[in-house]
């Protein structure tokens, strides 16, 4: 059965639940206190240690129904996560198989087999996975794989208080999230849309399964706007690299046979 | 916000504060070290098997000169490599599945058999009978694997998110190809050999070496096709690496057309060839870190790529 996340960013409140129900249950270690200065976010981005990050996003901009005593401006947050690529770019590049597709359609690391080479840091086309320093291995969001073989849903989804990240089945959500775009279009929020929630709208990663609802463009929550999972890209370059061989080859038999010629 | 908004395309896409939209590379030292030995050692395997072919006993010396270096270059590049994981004692885990998409699982495969193959002919080459010809048949094996182990690294950064890798996908294996072959007879160079063994490697170092200018240029105009993608070439330390390699790549020639008759003189000239090499692929390490830092380079890559 295929899971996932449907984050609706219009209901987010920033309590930051997530992050910490995330940090409790997979018992990750915290990312230092430092203030960030932007917003109330002092976390950051995802990382190693962050599987759930809250976005704060303060726009010169109006947004439809909200109302402040600031004039035009908007407050946006978003709980981000791993996006579980149906192709998935750390997946494709890991070289020791250590990264796999679970029975829930979710992209796991095995950490007993991660060797911690670190190239699906760099093949990950959102920034999510990282390695930890003191542990040498990668890590990301698991979509909670251990809650999910227990039944149980995944910790961030559970923890949070206005429904903002609704797990589920895949199909399931992906009709809630198409009829609460309409919804919010009816009532006059037409910015309103779905990011990666369909293979023919994102392409490169033929869709997510921890998709979002959005009101800016992705930038703007330090989306991507048409991620590609690196490896759609690398038969050109293997091609240039044959090419490059031939040339190496010729080049070489050329220099040896001219300077028989010359003795 | 950053001060050069002003300064460029009108359109500047959005950032969230301005943070990084993709990780930095978590390589260190060792990578860009092991670009160099590695595809130093590729390049001498494959030029060892021509001259095999080609020449038979006669370029002999020059011959062992390049198992020699096809041997140590992926012994020492196999160490740099495994010191670089996060859990180096479980190197053994890349050789577990055999996996196309992934060029660093390819590379394993690579390494590994160019490894054992150039390391055998190295140690048989002296030895007689059989083993001599066992030796041979390595050697040609090595040469063989020696071809793509020359340029397959720039395959490994194309296949990333990395902005300023992944728009050069095109030209960064020509270019690794031809710097590799410039460092395999800079080497070789250093050696002493007979006028006609020398001959044939300061050719092909020439040629290597004028084509390594151009492809340069070449990555640097293929990665330009997003405006501020190219930025890490021209900019920083980074910027200064690639200038400091073109000029010492052109130094080098400059040395061994004038003095490469003399024996300082072809050593000279194949140092600073050594020397650019090297900071060719340490310019390219830190062009895709700043890149990896830099959101536009990503949001922009993605909106304006015209494929």
């Amino acid at each position: 059965m295929a899971t996932g996340f449907f984050t609706d960013t219009t209901v987010c409140i920033g309590c930051k639940a997530c992050e910490v129900a995330c940090k409790q249950w997979n018992q990750l270690p915290d990312d230092g206190f430092s203030f960030t200065g932007t917003s109330y976010d002092n976390t950051g981005d995802l990382g190693a240690s962050t599987w759930r990050h809250v976005a704060f996003i303060e726009r010169p901009v109006p947004l439809t129904g909200q109302t402040t005593g600031l004039g035009d401006l908007s407050w946006l947050m978003m709980s981000d996560v791993c996006k579980h690529c149906v192709k998935a770019g750390c997946l494709e590049a890991c070289p020791t198989g250590s990264i796999i597709r679970t029975e829930f359609d979710s992209v796991f690391v095995q950490p007993d087999i991660c060797n911690g080479c670190g190239y699906c840091v760099s093949a990950c086309p959102f920034g999510v996975i990282d390695r930890r320093p003191d542990d040498g291995r990668a890590w990301k969001c698991t979509l909670c794989y251990d809650r999910q073989r227990e039944g149980m849903t995944p910790a961030c989804a559970q923890a949070c208080p206005t429904e903002s990240i609704m797990f589920g089945e895949l199909e399931d959500l992906k009709q809630r999230a198409r009829s609460r775009v309409e919804e919010l279009h009816d009532r006059g929020m037409g910015e309103a849309y779905l990011y990666g929630a369909d293979a023919s709208e994102q392409p490169g990663t033929q869709g997510l399964n921890a998709f979002f609802l959005l009101v800016d463009e992705p930038e703007v929550y330090n989306l991507p706007p048409a991620p590609s999972a690196p490896v759609n890209h690398i038969s050109e370059s293997w091609r240039s690299l044959a090419l490059g061989a031939i040339a190496l080859l010729a080049a070489t038999a050329a220099s040896v046979l001219s300077s028989k010629g010359g003795r | 916000m950053s001060h050069d908004q002003a300064t460029t395309s009108p359109r500047r896409s959005a950032t969230y504060h301005d943070l990084p939209a993709v990780k930095q590379p978590v390589w260190t030292w060792e990578v860009p070290v092991y670009f160099y030995v590695g595809g130093a050692a590729g390049a001498a395997a494959t030029i060892g098997a021509v001259l095999q072919v080609l020449d038979g006993d006669d370029s002999e010396r020059l011959v062992q000169r390049c198992r020699n270096i096809a041997a140590a270059g992926t012994l020492v590049g196999s160490g740099l490599l495994i010191s670089d994981l996060g859990r180096p004692e479980r190197f053994l885990n890349m050789l577990r599945v055999f996996k196309p998409s992934s060029p660093l699982n390819m590379g394993s495969w690579i390494l590994v058999t160019a490894s054992g193959l150039s390391a055998g002919a190295a140690l048989l080459s002296r030895s007689r009978g059989v083993f001599r010809r066992l030796g041979s048949l390595a050697g040609l094996g090595a040469g063989a694997i020696g071809l793509p182990l020359s340029g397959y690294t720039a395959v490994l950064l194309a296949g990333t998110a990395v902005p300023v890798w992944k728009e050069s996908r095109r030209s960064m294996p020509l270019l690794f190809v031809a710097s590799a072959t410039g460092a395999a007879c800079s080497l070789l160079e250093m050696g002493d050999f007979d006028e006609r063994e020398l001959k044939a490697v300061r050719r092909l170092g020439t040629v290597a070496q004028l084509s390594e200018l151009a492809l340069a240029q070449a990555v640097e105009k293929e990665s330009a096709r997003v405006p501020g993608v190219g930025r890490p070439y021209e900019e920083g330390i980074s910027g200064t690496l690639w200038r400091t390699s073109t000029g010492l790549t052109v130094g080098s020639l400059v040395v061994d057309t004038v003095t490469g008759k003399s024996r300082p003189g072809r050593v000279g000239a194949a140092l600073l060839g050594t020397l650019g090499s090297i900071a060719l692929r340490f310019s390219l390490w830190l062009a895709g870190r700043a890149s990896a830092r830099d959101p536009h380079a990503t949001f922009d890559s993605q909106r304006m790529a015209d494929d």
